[in-house]
Order: C-alpha cells, then structure tokens, then sequence
C-alpha cells in the first residue's frame, strides 16, 4: 500500500496517523506557547520558528536517510559517527587545499569549499558501500555492521583530524576550525538547511512512491526472500539504500560545520543516529521493514525537534540533559499510540502478572523522579502517586476484562 | 484438572462423558471465516478422526483447541469443565497437548531439553537436571520404539524421528487428550507403520485422540467416529462403521468438481528446457546432495509433474533451474539447446522463465504492496513514463493479468492480505505471466486453497499450456499431478526414481517410486542407531 497508494489507507494526501501527528504537533507549539514563562512562541515567533527549522532541517536530513533504509528492512546505527567522518574530510580535505588561508581566518574559494564537500559526500558513498559490502558479502546483521562503523567511523575521523593536523599545522590539533565566509553564510541564513531539507524530501519521496527502486526497496524490506525470487536484486537495492542514508549524514555534516565553523569529531553528533532512527518510527516507518513514508518521517521530524525545543522553553536551566528522556518518552508514545487498536483487539495486557506489577512502581518513579527535578520536589511526589494510582486502576481493570471464563 | 486424570487412568476405551465439547466455535482472518459456528463433541477415550479439504478449518480448530487462536465465539469445554486457553501452556495444564503439522521443535536443543521445554526438571540448588530429564525421555522413547539420544540434537533427526519426539513430549505432559495434526504427511511407510502401533498402545491407555487428516485409508483403519469439515463449516459426524471412504471424501469435496477434460492431448512443441545430470551438493548434511543426477525435458505446450515428499528436492529442483539455488551445482541446464547458468533469479527472468513459488506468504506475497503492487513488481518498468512510475499506467498494466487469472479484488488497490488464499496465488501467476514467461515453474501451486480456487487454477495453468507455455508442476497431492501432468517424475531423497507418462501413472505406483529409496534407508536405519 505505501508505495503505490499513498492515500488508500485512510485520509486525504496524509495517512491517518500522520493528521494525527500533524494535530500532536499543533498541540505541542500551542500548549508551550502557554506554558513557557517568557510566551516567547507569542512574542519572537521568528526567532523561535528559525531555531525549530534549523535544528528539524539538520535532522531531518539525515533522518530521510535513515527512513529509507529502515523501509529497506535494515538499520543504520552509524549517521553520527558518519557526520563527525563527514565534517573531518570536509574540513582536512580544505586544510590541505588550502592551510594558509585555512589558518588565517581568510576565505579558501569557491573551488576549494566544492572540493571539501564532494569528499565529505564521497566518504558518505564509501562507508555505504563498506555497510552494504559487511551485510551481503560478510553476511553481518545490519545491526552489527552498522555498530561496528558507529564505534568505529568516529575514531577514524578522530584520528584524520589529529594527522591532518599534525601534518599541516604547526601544532596538532582534535579539531580544525573553519571560518570561511561561505559557511558562515549558510549559518545566518537558516533557509539554505531549510531548502536542502525540503528538496531533498521531495526527491525522497518521488524515489520511493515514483520509480521502480523505490518499489522495490518497499519489496526488499517487506519480503526479502520474495524479492529476490520475484527476480530483484536484493544486493543492489541494499546497496542504495546505506549509500543514501550514509551520504544524507555526510550532507548533513556539512551543515554541521556551517552551524558550529568546526569539524570537531571527538563529539559532533554524538548520539544523534540514534534521533535519526526515532524521528522515522515516530512518522510511522517500522523497524520490521516494508512500511514507511517520506511525509511521515518529516513530520516526525519535527514533532521531535518541537518537543526538544517545548522543553528547553519550559525548562529554563540545562534543558540539553532532559533531551535524551525526551526523544525516549516520545519514542516510546508515539508508538504505543500507533498500536492502540492492536493492543485491545488481541485481548493483551499493559501490566500483566507480576512484570505488570514491578512495572507499576517503576514507571511511577520515573515520572515523580523527572517532575521532582524540573519543577518540585512536592509536585514530583504527587506525580508520582498519582502515577502509581492510575497505572493501580489500569491493572485492576485489565484484571475484571480478562476474567478466566467467558459465556456465550 | 482432576477430570483429566479420571480420563487418563481409564481402562475402558469409551467411557461416559465427552473430553471436548465444542459449542458454535467461530474464527474470522481479515478476508475470510476460517470456522463457522462449528460444535462438536468428542468421547473420552475414542479416536476421533477429523477430514476435510485443505483450508476447510481443521488445523485452526486444532489450533483453538490448543490455545493458539482463541475463537470470536463460542465456547469450550474439556472433560466438562469450560475452558478459555490463552496459550499453549493453559491448554497443556489442562491435559490438552497437540503434535503439529509443522513441528515445534527447538533444533539446537538436545531431544531431552526439548521434550521438558519449559517444564524443566529441577535439581540441587535449584539447577537443571539433565540426568533426569534424559532417563525419563529415553523411557519415553524406547516405549515410542524410536531408536534416537536423548541427547542428540533435536533438528538433526529425521523427520519421523522428530513427530516422535513431539509424542514424547505429549505424553510427558500426562495429557488426556493429544491432537495430530496430519502427522504422517512425511513419514515413509515404516514410520507410519511404527506412529499407528503408538497410537493404539496411546488408546489402549485411555488417551482421546483427535487425528487431523485426509488420507482415508489410514483414517479408516484407525477411527472410531468420523468429524467431515468443509469451507469451514461442520459437514457431519458419523461412526466409522456406519460409512464409506468415498462417502467421506464426497462430503469433503461437497460438491463433484466438473470431471476435469485436461486431458485432451495438448499439442506438444519444440524442445525448450533440457536438464543432463543435475546435482546440487548439500555440505552440511550426511546425504551430501540435495539433487542428485537428476534429468528432465519440457517441450511447449507440455506439463511436467514432480511428485516427491517432503524434502525431496522438488523445490531445490525448480530453485536451481531458476537460479535461485546457490551456484554450486554441477550438470547441465539448456534452454532452447544452448547451456545457461543463471546466478540470479533476475537472469532466468530475462530468459523467459517465471517461478511460482512454494510458501506463498514466506516467499511469495509482499504484504505492504497492495493488489497492483504484487502483480506490477516484476515487470513496474513497463509503467514508467520519464523514469518514473505512472499510477494509470500501472493500473492499465495489471488490468489485464487480473482479468486473465480471474482475480477477483475490491480493485487494484485494495490490500493483498485481504484477499484469499486462492485470489493471492492469482495474483502471484499473475506477476509472473506480466513478464510474459515461456517456462512456468509451479512449485505446489494451490497448497492452501479451497476448492473451487483450484479448479480455476488448474483451468488457467491448461490454458497457458495450450497458448504454448512449457509447465513444470510440483505438488503434494497427488491427484492434481495426476490430473494435469502429461509426464509424472518422481524424486526421492534428491534423486529420481521412476518418471511415468500419463496413462500409466497412478497413485499407487508414483507413492511407491516416492518412498523407494527411502524404505531401503529406513530398514537400516536400526541398524545404524545399534552402532551408536
């Protein structure tokens, strides 16, 4: 269905369920319009529109990258470690073309900002096709082979950043600053990222609803056995779909180095892979393969960015540690939500036995514990008893609905 | 459950009292009722066959009886008491223990570990005893008459072997009652010879047997009443003294399919496949071969049965002819006189030959694709217009194989998992004649589908033949082979042992070919377990 009808099943140009994520996302600005102390949603909704934009279009790059492979049935643990290799070979690759503007702060051209880019995204082609060439010729499980370059890439580019440094520079350096006026220009102006990140959607989502590959990588990650008996070569797709998602992570580090005018590999995107794959399964892709949409993944995209963003508003002080427990919950709901029905149909239990029962307190002191800490300790205790009442109420009445025996 | 013990300690064979009551039990799948308000009642202590048709509910009724599924409606009851299982391990509490068709056996696990699977034995301080669990399992086994370790690894054994030890672990559960869903459909004779001696020491102990199959002979050696299913619905229940084979098969089928008139000579073109000598190696198993020294023609026009049981080649037969097997194969294949090896399905593909394939949900249907989206995939190329794909044109594409296969869907778009068994194999022929093939490989083409499907299905596959189609055909029944083929081959253990033209085929003789070699490693197979 996803790829030759996209409206067949439910809803107008948008599946059901992605309204309904639309609606979370209206939901989420206006609720931290409210609640925010400053109302800085109602006073600078420029300001705020440009950072929420910026930070959805610098993942969503990445994360179309990532939903394509995901449709295809594999995974990509690697896209942080990918963007701290990418933004490594742009900045060496400059550095080397051209070290004495390099550290003069002076601009390096326009022939040499090119030359840094087409490296970074031939990186991004190479570790695609190093992850393809581990999953079918080595036979890994994408997940190991992804693993193995997640750990693996950024001690690479930590060690080019050292010897490029150390080769050209008086001293050695972690890192390579750029200064060039042209990323600097990509920096103040947070429509570049924005349109990269809209092309770059719709070329996505013409690829995988309008053309044969994107037909068969549907097919791959639906049934790869078929796929292959139906005369599709598997390997072919598999290896468009890592060198996609590994070159949108070498495009999207190049905006890192414009954001932050330093390729910095011991920590740039650290972890952000991890958003990357978030931001699909909240648009509804599953990990299970076949089923996914480029609308979908946007918007979960940016229903991830609004939410980081709610809560720094809300949170005044250290919001970036409460990101991470926020990517996780929403991860988390969004596809709990999206399983409500299947849930009630199969007769299954949120708290069963005494999983159900440890499952009560932990949960209760999760939510009281992060209250406690953002806003009171005192509001923290009632949270979290009124945590553990609720989750109580909801397994006694899981209890009453499955009772042992049913009469006609 | 203190019934069920009653049942189990009874001498007598039927006794008062009903093990199972089933009342008005009903299961609906997205697109089809797989049981429609069926009851049945079974006595303590009979053996009660249960036949009917493929798809016409007997393995979900099983599977509801077990507590796979549980049933939209209707209710349960075991020895009297009403039941609701939400688990195989409910129905287990409750005496109930059933032996698969496909078996559920842990293949790494030892035979003891998996017989005690979930139930194992504990020892001192609370840790596993495997001393234990091996001398119960081997009691188990040697009163089984089944000559295998209890140690040996579960997914080593031989087919037969393994339905044993399924038994085994039904009858370590101390269960009153034990389902068998078809457990001869791979066994050589020997091993069913050894499984009907089982079954009457099981009967003789009290134990209520429900036997799932459709092989009448056995059936009536074995029954005491007789359950008749069809689409669904509960046919009737008789004694098996008070009918007939051919009464029961009439109930089954319900209604006499139009004599199939396949049997025209089709007229016989050119010589378009030739295989010399076919072998594929099997390394990691102790036969060495999948395929050994297999030789087969097909002309235009012509339709080749495979007969074979399970694991006799027949997939990996089709599979290498279609490049989908790994290249190692040695022999010769020649398409139109000259010598192929394909390396990749896609190149038969563009040679002209079009594989159906067994499962058709595991290898077959691809799920998130909707009905023209199965159909288009192989051929979505010719829907393009400037690289990209054009939703008319793929509409105006799959029209005319939906037509021709007589798929009948809501419309192009509707999901393909909402349509049944026989509409998706349609469909899945459809795909393939969109590549406009001139080798049609049906590998069990209409496993899974109700009768009626079949016959359309076996009307299409005529057609394609005589607009000059070359077909090869496996099946697991025999009477399809028998009504279509123009040739029968038959394989056994990877290699060929008797091909048949037409007029001299018949089940008997394509049985015996299929168990020849087989026989003669089973009569050894003793022997072999005494030098262990």
């Amino acid at each position: 269905m996803a790829a030759s009808a996209p409206r067949s099943s439910g809803g107008f140009l948008l599946r059901r369920s992605e309204w309904a994520l639309l609606a979370a996302i209206v939901v989420a600005v206006v609720l931290t319009a409210i609640i925010d102390a400053n109302h800085s949603y109602w006073f600078q909704p420029l300001a705020s529109l440009r950072d929420i934009a910026r930070s959805t279009a610098m993942l969503g790059i990445f994360a179309l990258g990532a939903a394509v492979v995901i449709i295809a049935g594999g995974i990509d643990l690697s896209a942080g470690s990918m963007i701290a290799l990418s933004t490594t070979v742009c900045a060496s690759t400059m550095l080397a073309l051209a070290p004495t503007e390099m550290v003069g702060f002076k601009p390096v051209g326009g022939a040499v900002v090119t030359a840094g880019c087409l490296a970074s995204l031939l990186a991004g082609f190479l570790v695609g096709t190093l992850h393809t060439w581990l999953i079918t010729a080595v036979r890994l499980p994408p997940f190991i082979a992804t693993l193995a370059t997640l750990v693996g890439l950024r001690s690479l580019a930590r060690a080019i950043a050292t010897s490029t440094t150390a080769a050209l520079l008086p001293t050695k350096n972690s890192q390579i600053n750029v200064y060039d006026p042209m990323f600097k220009f990509v920096r103040d102006n947070v429509w570049i990222p924005v349109a990269v990140f809209g092309l770059l959607a719709f070329v996505t989502w013409l690829l995988l609803t309008r053309t044969v590959l994107g037909r068969h990588v549907h097919a791959l990650g639906g049934n790869e056995q078929a796929a292959r008996l139906a005369g599709i070569r598997t390997d072919n797709v598999k290896w468009f779909a890592y060198c996609y998602a590994a070159m949108t992570a070498a495009l999207a580090g190049l905006f890192y180095v414009a954001n932050e005018s330093v390729a910095a590999p011991a920590n740039q995107a650290r972890g952000h892979e991890l958003n990357a794959i978030a931001a699909a399964v909240v648009g509804g892709c599953s990990l299970s393969g076949g089923v996914g949409t480029v609308p979908g993944t946007v918007l979960g995209t940016i229903f991830l960015r609004v939410v980081i963003d709610a809560v720094s508003k809300v949170i005044k002080t250290e919001a970036e540690i409460y990101e991470g427990l926020i990517v996780g919950v929403v991860v988390v709901l969004a596809v709990t939500f999206s399983q409500v029905g299947h849930l009630a149909k199969g007769g299954r239990r949120l708290l069963p036995g005494a999983l159900g029962l440890c499952a009560i307190p932990t949960l209760a002191i999760l939510a009281g514990g992060v209250v406690a800490m953002t806003a009171s300790p005192r509001a923290g205790l009632a949270a979290g008893l009124a945590a553990l009442g609720l989750l109580g109420a909801l397994r006694v009445w899981e209890g009453r609905q499955a009772a042992p025996v049913r009469t006609a | 459950m203190t019934a069920a013990s009653t049942g189990h300690m009874a001498a007598d064979r039927t006794i008062e009292g009903h093990a199972i009551t089933m009342r008005g039990i009903t299961k609906r799948f997205p697109g089809v009722v797989a049981l429609d308000d069926v009851s049945l009642e079974v006595r303590r202590g009979e053996l009660h066959a249960i036949c009917g048709e493929n798809g016409a509910g007997k393995s979900t009724l099983m599977k509801i009886l077990s507590g796979v599924y549980q049933p939209d409606a209707g209710t349960l009851e075991i020895h009297g008491q009403p039941a609701r299982f939400t688990g195989t391990r409910d129905a287990e509490r409750a005496g109930v223990a059933i032996i698969h068709q496909e078996l559920n056996l842990v293949e790494d696990l030892s035979v003891a570990a998996n017989v005690f699977l979930g139930r194992e034995r504990r020892g001192w301080a609370g840790l596993i005893d495997d001393a234990t669990m091996e001398a119960e399992t081997a009691r188990l086994l040697d009163m089984l008459e089944c000559h295998v370790s209890p140690r040996a690894a579960a997914g080593g054994l031989r087919v037969g072997d393994q339905q044993l030890v399924e038994i085994a672990k039904a009858l370590s559960l101390d269960a009153s009652i034990v389902v068998m869903d078809e457990p001869t459909s791979a066994l050589t004779e020997a091993e069913s010879a050894r499984l009907e001696r089982t079954i009457h020491r099981l009967r003789d102990c009290g134990t209520t047997i429900l036997y799932i199959s459709h092989k009448m002979d056995e059936v009536f050696r074995l029954a005491d009443r007789i359950t008749v299913l069809r689409d669904g619905r509960h046919v009737r229940t008789v004694e098996r003294t008070a009918t007939t084979p051919t009464e029961i098969t009439g109930w089954m089928v319900g209604r006499e399919i139009a004599g199939h008139s396949f049997h025209e000579p089709r007229p016989r073109g050119a010589q378009l496949l030739e295989v010399r000598g076919l072998t594929l190696p099997w390394p990691e198993h102790p036969r060495g071969y999948r395929l050994a020294d297999v030789s087969l023609d097909l002309h235009a026009g012509e339709i080749v049965g495979v007969a074979g049981l399970m694991g006799a080649g027949r997939t990996e037969l089709l599979e290498t002819i279609f490049g989908a097997s790994p290249p190692t194969w040695t022999g010769e294949i020649r398409l139109d006189g000259r010598p192929v090896r394909f390396m990749h399905p896609r190149e038969a593909c563009a040679a002209g030959i079009a594989m159906v394939t067994e499962d058709r949900k595991r290898l077959g249907l691809f799920p998130d694709l909707d009905v023209a989206g199965n159909v288009s995939l192989c051929s979505l190329d010719k829907a393009t217009r400037g690289g990209f794909v054009s939703r008319k044109r793929e509409e105006t594409l799959v029209a005319g194989p939906i037509r021709d296969t007589g798929v009948k869907t809501p419309g192009p778009h509707a999901a393909i998992t909402g349509l049944s068994g026989g509409n998706q194999q349609k469909c899945i022929i459809g795909r393939w004649l969109l590549t406009e093939p001139r080798i049609l490989l049906l590998d069990d083409p209409t496993r899974g589908i109700d009768v009626g499907a079949k016959a359309e299905l076996y009307a299409l596959i005529d057609r394609l033949c005589r607009q000059g189609m070359g077909v090869i055909l496996t099946s697991s029944e025999l009477p399809e082979l028998l009504t279509l083929s123009d040739r029968i081959l038959v394989l056994a253990e990877g290699r060929l042992t008797a091909a048949f033209a037409r007029a001299d085929a018949t089940e008997h003789r394509i049985l015996e070919a299929a168990t020849a070699s087989t026989l003669v490693r089973a009569t050894r197979s003793p022997v072999m377990g005494g030098m262990l």
